[in-house]
């Protein structure tokens, strides 16, 4: 378990790398503190420009990317009481308030220790858990494969979006996006409909960038959106409050909560282990949990510090349970790290259970890294407050036109195809009309990435022997089935339940 | 009514993929060919929109009984004023995606930035002249960088 750090260290100990991984913090961090710029987004564009990079450096990049990005909403969450991302909402609860009563730099401060030490409890999980892991799944057959398949995408489902219906259509609909282009076995170009442009398939990073970044962007071009937009930035002007950070005093303050810090990480790691679950279920979760157990839960939503410590606990922690699946099995949680395991595969390296034994290297570089951002991730929201402060309020009509440059531009560069292009511009719309009817945008982006692996191996299963029923008689394969059948009839149950007790 | 359209597009297409996948080629060696996975999503999904359309017709029918619906005139109204601005973003990002291919990258990018900023934006001499700025700039710099650093060639356009 320890050699795969040694070997991390190993490879990101360079001046390069740790300067690249300081950069990505700072964009993280720029990213998720302006409301309308998502994590989802800045790693998606940070991409391309890791391109000319070696593999491990790449992949440091945006995961300091990502790390800054979680901790990034903090600022306006605790500021200006709006999430600079979805995953900030509950910070807002507790953090907003305190700023309010005159301590927002505690409120701050308090909120950065929480990510980082939450930061370094996840890691800790995802390194202990993820080769175990990983071990397991060397076991599976491409029958597991699929069955595992199958479970992740029905959870994912289920966790996101307005009913498990139409997360399971969205789901279904990236499976068939997948499909077009060149069957994964023989080559056949398939669902061209005599279109030049989908004769090379639809690269999954280009339906990343219109799903995520476009759809989003759209989104918040809509009139009583900019209204709300207006509003709240008349309301508060986060550049002119004034406010100290205490970084030792609050250090202390952290630390004498081990139990809220713990058990929101804890909470943040398994959350985030679950396919489609992020920050933005984690940090509600983790701070209605801390709640319940605080024996004074009057003082939650009054700018109570525990409240500011679970909530931000909980959406940091997720990045190292996001980790676990992703590099353990070569299936991603959420769409951020859908973007790590294409990175990875632009530059050759399949993912998947062997990837730990087949590059350890590239793990044991996650892990530094994800130990290294977390650093930087410290001393610059620390270092940079008063400056990130500034920044909070980029006008929409300038970011919306800089943002579609750079996802065109992002798009260009991965092929050198402007045919993409339309692509990623019919995908835009696409991404838009889901979120529009409420269909969740999670299932669709993992269900394209997963496409060509479920496909493949289910025709594997079926050219090694082409009985159907091992599916069933083989008992993992079977408990994957059966946890996907469970899934799905329990979110109907739940829905059920909500049902009667709002009518009742 | 819109999510019943969606619902029902979504069963076309899953009927479209389920017919084209009959001209794919198949081998003998194998029990499933080419077309048998997206076959099968497609079953699936087509099922899936089935039970949606059909759950959407019965909330539509409901409302109409309840004869609480606004005229579809007033709807539409509705949907293009907040929408306007998308509207036009997605054509200007159509036209801009055209323009690369006849203008090039740099002038496209530079006017496309401006166009947009000032159609979302307010249209003061203050706000023009960041705007331009920043649009130079960041189209020349993501230009040069590319091209140096990463070797990717833009298209260049009938100018240069």
């Amino acid at each position: 378990m320890f050699d795969l750090l040694f070997l991390g260290f190993g490879e990101i100990f360079t001046v390069k790398i740790l300067l690249v991984i300081f950069i990505g913090v700072v964009v993280g961090v720029v990213a998720g503190l302006i409301p309308g710029f998502t994590v989802a987004m800045a790693i998606v564009l940070t991409l391309p420009l890791t391109f000319g990079m070696e593999p491990v450096t790449g992949i440091a990049a945006m995961i300091g990317v990502f790390v800054g990005g979680m901790s990034g909403g903090l600022i306006s969450a605790a500021l200006l009481g709006i999430p600079g991302t979805p995953s900030s909402v509950a910070t807002t609860f507790d953090a907003y308030p305190m700023a309010k009563k005159g301590e927002p730099g505690k409120a701050l401060s308090i909120g950065i220790w929480a990510s980082f030490l939450s930061s370094i409890v996840s890691l800790f999980i995802l390194v202990t858990i993820a080769p175990q892991v990983s071990q397991f799944a060397l076991k599976f057959g491409p029958w597991e494969m699929f069955a595992l398949i199958c479970l992740a995408l029905t959870i994912i489902a289920s966790v996101t979006g307005d009913s498990i219906i139409k997360g399971l259509i969205a789901g279904l609909f990236g499976l068939l996006i997948s499909t077009v282009g060149a069957d994964p076995i023989m080559g056949f170009a398939r669902f061209t409909f005599d279109l030049d442009v989908l004769r090379a398939g639809i690269p999954f990073l280009v339906v990343l960038i219109g799903m995520f970044a476009i759809s989003r962007l759209m989104q918040s071009l809509e009139k009583s959106q900019l209204e709300k937009d207006r509003l709240e930035r008349l309301n508060e002007d986060a550049a002119e409050m004034k406010f100290t950070l205490k970084p030792f005093q609050t250090l202390k303050k952290v630390i004498s909560k081990p139990m809220t810090l713990i058990g929101s990480s804890v909470i943040g790691s398994i959350i985030g282990a679950i396919p489609g679950a992020g920050g933005s279920i984690a940090n509600i979760v983790a701070y209605d949990q801390a709640k319940k157990w605080s024996k004074e839960p009057k003082k939650f939503g009054t700018g109570c510090e525990e409240g500011v410590v679970a909530s931000e606990a909980g959406n940091n922690s997720t990045v190292g349970g996001d980790l676990i699946p992703t590099v353990a099995l070569g299936i991603p949680g959420s769409a951020v790290t859908a973007v790590l395991l294409s990175a990875l595969m632009v530059h050759g390296i399949t993912p998947g259970p062997l990837l730990i034994v087949d590059e350890p290297n590239i793990v044991g570089g996650i892990f530094v890294a994800f130990f290294i951002a977390s650093f930087a991730m410290l001393i610059t929201q620390f270092a940079g407050m008063r400056f990130f402060v500034k920044i909070t309020q980029v006008p929409t009509h300038i970011l919306v036109p800089i943002i579609l440059v750079l996802c065109v531009v992002g798009t260009f560069v991965l092929n050198n195809r402007t045919t993409d292009l339309y692509i990623l511009l019919a995908m835009g719309i696409i991404g838009y009309l889901f979120t529009k009817y409420k269909y969740a945008l999670a299932p669709a982006i993992i269900g394209v990435i997963l496409g060509p692996i479920a496909e493949l191996n289910l025709r594997r299963a079926f050219m090694t022997d082409p009985d159907w029923t091992l599916f069933l008689s083989r008992p993992i394969s079977l408990t994957f089935l059966v946890l996907t059948v469970l899934s799905i009839l329990f979110t109907i149950w739940q829905t059920r339940n909500a049902r009667k007790k709002a009518q009742a | 009514m819109g999510e019943l359209i969606v619902a029902i597009a979504l069963i076309v297409l899953s009927v479209l993929i389920y017919t084209q996948t009959d001209d794919l080629p198949s081998m003998n060696e194998s029990q499933l060919d080419a077309g048998s996975f997206p076959q099968f999503v497609a079953i699936i999904l087509g099922g899936l929109s089935l039970i949606l359309a059909i759950k959407q017709t019965i909330v539509l029918v409901k409302a109409r009984q309840q004869n609480n619906e606004t005229s579809i005139k007033e709807q539409l109204l509705y949907i293009v004023k907040e929408h306007k601005l998308v509207f036009i973003t997605l054509a200007l990002l159509f036209l801009y995606i055209l323009a690369i291919q006849i203008l090039g990258f740099i002038l496209s990018s530079i006017i496309f930035m401006i166009v947009t900023a000032l159609v979302i934006g307010p249209r003061t001499k203050k706000s023009i002249v960041t705007v331009s700025s920043i649009a130079v700039i960041l189209t020349l710099s993501l230009y040069f960088f590319f091209q140096n650093v990463l070797q990717v060639r833009f298209p260049t356009g009938v100018f240069f």
